[in-house]
């Protein structure tokens, strides 16, 4: 059998590059782009051969932990298929467990499998060059490689699994979104790095955190062995082992599993047209969030609102560095701003609706799915907005000290204004212009419920944050220590007066339903 | 529909099928037996309105097919399920002709057995009723005249209607006739209270010329379990500032029936269904939906309700397969649910091409009959529907009718308002008068109606039509 799927699995990789000339062309040029890179990544590392131990330590580790994240990430992302996906040999009653073990070997034979090798070849030659035994070099390139392609594999069974039908434009847009969140922040983190000539200490932490974690223990074994024995190269290799037994567990028990069950039929069929609808979760909450987030992308109502949050950030900025505050202290300044203009956007989220709400009121619709629903467009817009503001900004103010203080003090605005909005947008709700109505053009209001809602809720956020500003304030000026308080004394009572608010706004909302309806049709 | 209901499977086998085809190949009116038992209603209709038509013309054929079936029923070891209703063709000023074919007929259970055939085909008990009117005419058409004149046979009616000739028939009934146990009660009762409306009803679509198109929908009569009201309302009231747009209007919808609320603009119709639906909380007075109230539970009542609002907005930058979808998930279907019921509705309401696009591209119909779908998603008891067949186009009405008439076969109830008095005549049958926010008239379209036609007893309760004065200008060209 064995050679059978071998053979089969060559056939595969020669038949990528038949078909029409467009799809050879593209083929041939994807084949030559990866060569290039590859050559270009061994020749980088074979540069490495007279580096210092600790500096190949921190490549190898950071590079080969990016690697092996990125073969587990690329089918959920790129919702790449499994050429031997194991369903396919479902019809000839193999046994699972061979089946398990021969597609597993196949596996290896592909072509970013092929990359890689020759890449963690380079590395063991690297490693040679350190006085590592070209045995311990062979051990941590074949389980570095043996974990990338059986995590590459589980993910894959995993989203046939799970993910096939609801693939789709809107999905892989969160995924990209959750990495950009990851990784812009650590590129931060990384260019903010003084080198110097050599490792700085924060790097060398979290490559020896990084080596002990499934992700990067296969490749940091044999630099652990270069090392000598300030740590055992025991451990790492124990953890290598244990994630290569636990993806060979998981590999076989998902092939089990795919052969012996059928996929349904019913959620496959005309899932397609309902765009966030067929992400978010079947429930009146994620029905709220699809819809909200249909609309946060679409009206322009919203849209503007969105616009402002740059504005103000500049505004706000702007005018300090003219009048001469150093830019250290004026690039703190935007995050809490925009942290505070985020979780202020959705005091009025129910008025945009106009008359529609009635859908809401007329279902019965749990208050609490609705507040939590129409928040989730304006959590996923912020979080990854703060997420990259704020290493940003300290990044430009250069002490990294105080990231825990910016982190506390935004989520502390960020959220405190979510909960209020939560509650003001039931309460006091004021007129906007209607669906379809230039986002400019404002009604008229007759009072000025409006004005006190809007600045209720900012004033509010800002006054219930006023201890993370306070302990912020003291970590900038003096007391570093304070920035930890500041971090966890923001997030508390930002989640606190989240969850309150969501929770009041719920009763608020199941109350009043009348009233909306009456508000609703008045404007 | 309720599980006592029975359903069309269910009433077959008791039929004797050389019964069914006698009828058929006599050509009476009653030949069409139920081709497709998902639309009973339908059926019913036609055979009623066919039983109208024939009665006038050819009531020759249709006497012998009685004379057969009378016949044949005594095969039919299982003596079919006679619903009480059938009863009702009270037919005593049947004509001579008639009393000598009906002898034998009571004898091995005739003309009922008919009329139980018929109606047992079609199912539904309310549907039964339905038969009714169109037995009547098929007997005699001096039985018509009877029926019609008398404008509303409420229950007190009842009695003198069904009088002996009611009772005679209903003896042999029982007998013969199982079904149901409760129905079988009621049988021996005789003229249970609810019969007599449908006499009623059928006397309209007589009346009404465009009765031929939606004809069925008048013989949708009151469900069955009278007991069961889908809808009271008790003296509720709404001010809006200084205006009180709703009175103290008091309602009774019984299950399983179309209600009409009609009334001149700013009469308060759409507040008062508003409240119904729960958009609005009325300032005094109590809703009971399906026995639950409103007040207290609130989420209760609105799970038994569907709701097309009118002139409020939609979610219309949704695709149409997204509102629906939207529409079902928020009354907590699940997602597949959701899906294969969208694909169903979209069908039926002739929106499968529509489904793509967003619902501010479509037309109003369109949107209207998005939303109608929307409200049927999640099968409620109750459907709350303002004015459900304005701006859409005759041919999509007539489908819209079509489903709601099957839905109330079944034992949904619908309560519409509208502006449209032919409409309301022909398809409900209550109705209240709404003017300024008060009740002025309530009951059956007859009961309503009186002598005149709804429009012109809607327009005398609405205040009549003033002479218009002071535009006298007005015919003077001035050119």
């Amino acid at each position: 059998m064995a050679a059978h799927v071998l053979r089969l699995r060559i056939a595969l990789l020669l038949g990528a590059v038949r078909g029409d000339a467009g799809h050879v062309r593209r083929t041939i040029l994807g084949l030559i782009l990866l060569v290039g890179a590859t050559t270009t990544a061994c020749w980088a590392l074979l540069t490495l051969r007279d580096a210092e131990t600790d500096v190949v330590l921190a490549v190898i580790v950071l590079g080969g932990s990016a690697v092996t994240l990125g073969f587990a990430l690329a089918p959920l992302i790129a919702g790449a298929t499994d050429p031997l996906d194991p369903r396919r040999f479902v019809v000839l009653g193999l046994p699972s467990g061979r089946l398990a073990a021969v597609l597993a070997v196949a596996a290896f034979l592909s072509v970013p499998t092929l990359a890689l090798l020759a890449v963690s070849v380079c590395t063991a030659i690297v490693w040679a060059e350190h006085g590592v035994p070209w045995a311990a070099g062979a051990v941590g390139v074949f389980l570095g490689l043996a974990t990338c392609v059986l995590l590459a594999h589980v993910c894959m069974a995993l989203t046939a699994l799970f993910l096939r039908e609801r693939r789709s434009r809107e999905l892989s847009g969160l995924f990209a979104l959750a990495i950009l969140v990851v990784v812009v922040p650590v590129g931060v983190f990384f260019a903010s790095l003084e080198w110097g000539g050599q490792l700085p200490t924060q790097l060398a932490e979290a490559v020896s955190a990084l080596s002990h974690t499934p992700l990067g223990a296969a490749w940091a074994f044999p630099g652990r062995v270069a090392q000598g024995s300030p740590e055992s190269p025991t451990s790492v290799l124990l953890i290598a082992l244990a994630t290569l037994v636990g993806l060979g567990l998981a590999w076989w028990l998902l092939v089990r599993r795919l052969l012996s069950r059928t996929e349904r039929p019913v959620p496959v069929r005309e899932r397609g047209g309902l765009g966030w609808f067929a992400v978010a979760p079947g429930t009146p909450g994620g029905a709220v969030a699809a819809r909200s987030l249909v609309y946060w992308l679409r009206d322009r109502r919203y849209l503007v609102n969105i616009f402002v949050i740059p504005v103000a950030a500049l505004l706000t900025s702007v005018p300090l560095l003219i009048a001469g505050v150093p830019l250290e202290i004026v690039a703190l300044v935007p995050v809490p701003i925009v942290a505070l203009f985020l979780g202020w956007l959705p005091h009025n989220d129910l008025a945009y609706d106009s008359t529609a709400v009635w859908m809401h009121i007329a279902s019965g619709v749990r208050g609490f799915s609705d507040r939590i629903g129409r928040l989730v467009p304006i959590l996923l817009i912020g979080l990854p907005i703060l997420a990259l503001m704020i290493p940003v900004s300290i990044f430009l103010h250069g002490r990294w000290a105080l990231l825990p203080a910016m982190v506390g003090v935004s989520a502390s605005l960020f959220l405190t204004g979510l909960g209020l909005s939560s509650i003001s947008s039931v309460a006091s709700p004021y007129a906007v212009s209607r669906p379809g109505e230039s986002p400019f053009q404002q009604p008229q209001r007759t009072s000025a419920s409006g004005a006190i809602s809007q600045g209720m809720v900012m004033v509010g956020a800002v006054v219930l944050s006023a201890p993370a500003l306070w302990w912020g304030w003291l970590a900038l000026t003096g007391d570093i220590d304070a920035a930890t308080m500041a971090l966890w004394g923001g997030l508390a009572v930002g989640v606190t007066v989240f969850i309150s608010g969501i929770a009041i706004g719920s009763v608020v909302f199941e109350r009043r339903g009348g009233r909306l309806m009456e508000f609703a049709e008045s404007v | 529909m309720t599980a006592s209901l029975p359903m069309p499977e269910d009433a077959h086998p008791d039929l004797p099928d050389g019964d069914r085809g006698g009828a058929r190949r006599t050509g009476s009116p009653m030949r069409s037996l139920p081709p497709k038992p998902e639309t009973p209603a339908e059926v019913v209709a036609a055979e009623a309105i066919a039983g109208a038509d024939a009665a006038a013309t050819a009531r020759a054929p249709k006497r012998p097919a009685k004379a057969k079936r009378a016949k044949v029923a005594p095969t039919p070891g299982p003596p079919p399920p006679l619903p009480p209703e059938l009863v009702i063709p009270p037919k005593p000023p049947l004509p001579p002709v008639e009393d000598i074919a009906l002898p034998p007929a009571q004898a091995f259970v005739p003309e009922p057995t008919a009329a139980a055939e018929s109606a047992v085909v079609e199912t539904s008990p309310e549907l039964v009723r339905d038969a009714e009117p169109a037995l009547a005419p098929a007997f005699d058409p001096s039985s018509e005249p009877a029926l019609e004149p008398e404008p509303e046979p409420i229950l007190e009616s009842a009695p003198h209607l069904v009088a002996e000739p009611a009772s005679a028939v209903v003896a042999p009934l029982p007998a013969t006739v199982p079904a149901e146990p409760e129905a079988d009660d009621r049988t021996l009762d005789v003229p249970s209270p609810d019969r007599p409306a449908e006499p009623a009803l059928s006397a309209p679509r007589a009346d009404a010329p465009p009765a031929e198109e939606f004809g069925p929908d008048v013989l949708v009569a009151a469900s069955v379990d009278t007991g069961a009201d889908a809808l009271v309302v008790k003296g509720i009231t709404k001010a809006f500032g200084e205006t009180r747009a709703v009175d103290g209007i008091d309602l009774t919808v019984p299950a399983g029936i179309f209600y009409g609320l009609v009334g001149p603009n700013g009469a308060g119709k759409t507040t008062t269904l508003s409240m119904i639906a729960g958009l609005l909380r009325p300032d005094r007075g109590a809703i009971r939906v399906n026995g639950v109230d409103a007040a207290s539970d609130p989420l209760g009542a609105k799970r038994q309700m569907g709701v097309l609002p009118d002139r409020l907005r939609t979610f219309d930058r949704l695709t149409g397969r997204q509102l629906l979808h939207y529409y079902g998930v928020l009354r907590g279907l699940p997602s597949a649910v959701v899906e294969s019921r969208t694909k169903d509705l979209a069908r039926a309401f002739d929106l499968s091409d529509a489904l793509g696009r967003a619902v501010s591209d479509y037309s109003a119909g369109m949107t209207k009959k998005v939303m109608l779908a929307g409200a049927m998603i999640h099968s409620p008891r109750l459907l709350v529907l303002d004015e459900p067949f304005e701006s859409v186009d005759p041919v999509s009405s007539a489908i819209i009718l079509d489903i709601l008439k099957t839905y109330v076969s079944h034992g949904g109830t619908v309560i519409l308002s509208s502006h449209g008095m032919d409409l309301v005549e022909r398809v409900c049958s209550r109705v209240a008068v709404i003017v300024a926010g008060q009740v002025l008239a309530e009951g059956t379209i007859d009961e309503v109606r009186g002598e005149l036609t709804l429009e012109q007893r809607f327009i005398e309760l609405a205040g009549g039509l003033s002479d218009v004065e002071g535009l006298e200008w007005l015919h003077t060209f001035s050119d």
